[in-house]
């Protein structure tokens, strides 16, 4: 991002934090579809990437008076998506522990009409195969952030961040294949 | 063709009949892995999952939101109707427990007043 476009970012989230709803609508627009990429890549769900969208800018309206920094506006965003689609997953997990008939109702298969190239294919597919942290740590370097602020996000050391990034990409091209079989 | 060349060209063939269709561009997919195409349309289709005037929905939802109780005061209205519960049930034991201590009393007195007069018909 260029100095003219942080300006007028960090002009927004300043106007957003005074309340001015317009600023906070443009933010929106702004960023949704990145966060919906982001969701997705970390559920892996397209009838979940509406609600968690959804709920990570609300929780980004609510918040963003606290931020004390506007020009880490965008960082402090995606930790924001980041722990609410952890969190979505972990609640999944728990419900599928007490509820084991939920689980069929998560599978229901996708519409028609929803069908992936074969290159979107491929890709869910590997992500798929990864834990949901490492989904996040890829989706967040897809995102464009250091690994200084990845380290920030997941609470560790740039070395660590390094070594798990890696190891994650590792295992994306591992199971990077048109072919689903194994 | 002499049967050693005949041997080797069908265990080629036998190889390769077991690769799957489509397997040099695994390998290569596999080797280079997802390019940025790839995390494209991923972004593509995620956006595409959103509704017209998702903006829009957001900005309301969070001010509904906000108008409604907040957390604190919903715990605060949770900790006095318990408090108010507890209270009730404190105060219906105690009065269950002074209307037994009355009807005991009561029966032990007319317990008493029969033994005395038991007594005094005796002497």
């Amino acid at each position: 991002m260029d100095e003219t476009a942080t300006k007028d970012l960090v002009d927004l989230v300043r106007r957003a934090q005074r309340g001015d709803e317009s600023a906070l609508h443009e933010l929106i627009v702004a960023y949704q579809n990145r966060v919906a990429g982001f969701v997705f890549a970390i559920t892996n769900r397209r009838d979940q990437v509406e609600d968690l969208s959804q709920q990570v800018f609300i929780k980004m309206v609510r918040a963003i008076g606290g931020l004390q920094a506007p020009s880490q506006f965008e960082s402090w965003l995606f930790r924001l998506a980041r722990n609410t689609c952890i969190d979505q997953l972990r609640r999944q997990k728990l419900r599928r522990i007490f509820l084991p008939f939920a689980e069929e109702h998560e599978n229901i298969a996708e519409p028609a009409g929803a069908v992936d190239t074969e290159e979107l294919d491929a890709l869910r597919h590997a992500l798929a195969q990864l834990r949901p942290q490492d989904r996040a740590l890829l989706a967040l370097v897809q995102e464009g952030r250091s690994h200084a602020e990845i380290a920030v996000v997941l609470a560790t050391s740039v070395a660590a961040v390094k070594a798990r990034l890696h190891r994650a990409r590792e295992h994306l091209r591992e199971h990077y294949q048109s072919n689903h079989e194994p | 063709m002499n049967p050693e060349e005949k041997a080797w060209d069908d265990l080629r063939a036998a190889a390769s009949s077991r690769l799957r269709p489509g397997f040099a561009r695994g390998v290569l997919r596999a080797a280079r892995g997802p390019g940025a195409g790839a995390w494209v349309a991923l972004r593509s289709s995620a956006a595409a999952c959103l509704r017209p005037g998702f903006a829009a929905r957001v900005v309301r939802a969070a001010r509904a939101a906000a108008a409604g109780p907040s957390y604190a005061s919903q715990l605060a209205l949770s900790a006095v109707t318990a408090a108010l519960c507890l209270a009730a049930v404190l105060l219906l034991h105690q009065r269950n427990q002074r209307l037994a201590d009355e009807r005991n009393l009561a029966e032990w007195r007319a317990i008493v007043a029969f033994a005395q007069e038991i007594d005094v018909h005796g002497r």
